[in-house]
């Protein structure tokens, strides 16, 4: 009679012994206790990391922790369910060729994710454009890259697109520029617009000092006189102080008498009054259209 | 207007309101500036309510916590001189709640009488943003509006072997601390390591022996101000600012 211990111990014969269903189960005990002291440690070690480093460092640290764990654990314990583990580095080649095609985009994700850690062109948090897709950076994964779009949708886009596409990190630099252009009316006085104009930058904390704000006459349009404004601001802030900003600078240019124009054109029309209607106009010869023929044929 | 208060408590000065009321079981701290008002609740008694200089770094929104304080005049020094001047920068006011023995100490609001207005040290692709500040060069200690504005001593060392043109200077909040009595207070020091850099910081020690008996207030002993900073854990951040893109 075959009891329930007795199960545990029937054994495939490897090239390296015998596996039984026991070391199996040990193998995978060993595993689930493993995923699940790095998860609590990954967890501790978030709590420790907060307000000491950045958000997107601490998360590296801890994925490169919990996943170096795990592979540590793997091998030192791989040898239960008959596999050497020397046998990685023997077959490595091989078993790196056969892998490489049959999930090379896989592999080619998670090479890239290995890099975009490493190379860091975009941190947890960033605001990016990456292909035809802008959002917030909400995590950086092994395989996949997660972008919250700013109309609040989840993109999940693959490492190896990320990693050989073009990305735009929005707040890459401490500091961006932005720019209008003001117009106003011929009529009006550009100097004053263009001193109205600077008293709002100066009142306006986040418009930096330096780089220095620019204000001035850009292009005489066809109906207006075009004031071009650059101002440079933290790339946190830079958004609402542009939308703040314009809205003071056409309140104060309007309050100053100076108004922005509707496109215009101007027509003139000439009154003649000795002047005979087409009709009744005696017609010229003209000798070069009478002629014409003659002309032509010789 | 700097000090503790036991509530209930009504303070004014330079158009600065704030009070704290009892309506039924609650507190009600209330604080006006302008057309700006503040109404937070507060549950909780036997508080008290600590009004104190803070690093000018908190409003209209904390973004960095470097301060970029730019001369009105530039500075040459000699090559290995040491020297001491005074310069003005910008205060905040800061008001806490804590227990008695001003254990558990908490923020509660940060107001500003000064022109806020921000900068960038550095190049556009790697500088730091900085609060701005332009103050005048002293020899001798100023007695600017403590509301407003406090007075840094600053030691201004020249390890170089050649003059430094000085024109800012930039500090980390990190390592500032803030004295006051009827005046605010704090030292720092600027090394001058070459020609393009730059280190410097605040002095962290306690005011006694040496500062109480200074001559600029030597019969004041001022008080320790807390500050918003110095509630953050500290982490890595460093308490010095290494200016390497100029002074």
């Amino acid at each position: 009679m075959i009891t329930n211990l007795d199960l545990l111990d029937i054994g495939l014969p490897t090239l390296d012994g015998t596996v039984t269903l026991g070391s199996v189960l040990k193998f995978i005990l060993i595993l689930s206790f493993s995923i699940l002291l790095a998860k609590i440690l990954s967890l501790y070690l978030r709590r420790s990391l907060k307000d000491r480093v950045s958000k997107d460092m601490a998360e590296t640290i801890i994925k490169v922790f919990y996943y170096g764990m795990l592979t540590i654990v793997f091998l030192s314990n791989v040898s239960l369910i008959g596999i050497d583990p020397s046998a990685f580095l023997v077959a490595g080649g091989v078993t790196g060729i056969i892998l490489g095609f049959a999930s090379q985009n896989i592999v080619g994700n998670l090479v890239s994710g290995f890099f975009l850690m490493v190379e860091r062109p975009i941190k947890i948090g960033d605001q990016v454009q990456i292909s035809d897709v802008s959002g917030y950076v909400t995590d950086i994964r092994i395989i996949s890259t997660h972008i919250r779009t700013f109309e609040g949708l989840l993109v999940r886009i693959p490492n190896q697109q990320v990693f050989t596409t073009n990305i735009t990190n929005i707040v890459g630099h401490p500091v961006r520029r932005f720019e209008y252009t003001i117009r106003i009316r011929y009529s009006d006085d550009a100097n004053a617009a263009i001193w109205l104009i600077k008293d709002i930058i100066d009142k306006e904390p986040f418009a930096l000092l330096n780089p220095s704000p620019s204000v001035f006459v850009s292009d005489l349009g066809e109906s207006s006189v075009n004031i071009s404004v650059r101002i440079w601001a933290p790339v946190n802030e830079w958004f609402g102080i542009k939308t703040r900003i314009l809205w003071n600078i056409k309140q104060a240019l309007e309050e100053n008498g100076i108004e922005i124009p509707l496109p215009q054109r101007i027509i003139r029309i000439q009154t003649d009054f000795q002047k005979v209607p087409e009709e009744l106009k005696p017609v010229k010869e003209i000798e070069s259209i009478l002629n014409y023929e003659e002309r032509v044929l010789s | 207007m700097y000090g503790h208060y036991n509530p209930p408590f009504s303070v004014e000065q330079e158009g600065i309101v704030i009070s704290v009321t009892k309506i039924g079981e609650q507190w009600i701290y209330r604080r006006t500036l302008g057309t700006d008002n503040v109404e937070k609740i507060i549950l909780g008694d036997e508080k008290r309510l600590i009004i104190n200089p803070v690093e000018p770094l908190n409003t209209p929104k904390e973004i960095t916590p470097n301060l970029l304080i730019e001369f009105e005049k530039i500075l040459l020094l000699a090559a290995g001189a040491k020297r001491k001047i005074f310069l003005t920068f910008p205060i905040e006011i800061g008001v806490f709640i804590a227990d008695k023995g001003d254990k558990n100490l908490q923020l509660l609001d940060v107001l500003s009488l000064v022109r806020q207005k921000f900068t960038l040290y550095g190049e556009v692709s790697n500088g730091v943003i900085c609060k701005h500040w332009k103050s005048q060069i002293y020899s001798i200690s100023p007695s600017p509006n403590p509301l407003q504005e406090g007075v840094i001593e600053l030691t201004l060392r020249n390890a170089s072997s050649d003059w430094a043109s000085i024109s800012k200077v930039v500090f980390s909040a990190y390592g500032m601390k803030l004295y006051y009595a009827g005046d605010v207070f704090t030292r720092a020091r600027m090394d001058i390591l070459n020609k393009n850099t730059a280190e410097t910081g605040f002095e962290l020690q306690y005011l006694s022996g040496e500062l109480k008996s200074s001559p600029l207030k030597d019969f004041k002993t001022r008080k320790e101000a807390f500050g918003v900073y110095s509630l953050q854990k500290l982490g890595f951040a460093p308490l010095k600012f290494y200016m390497g893109w100029g002074f």
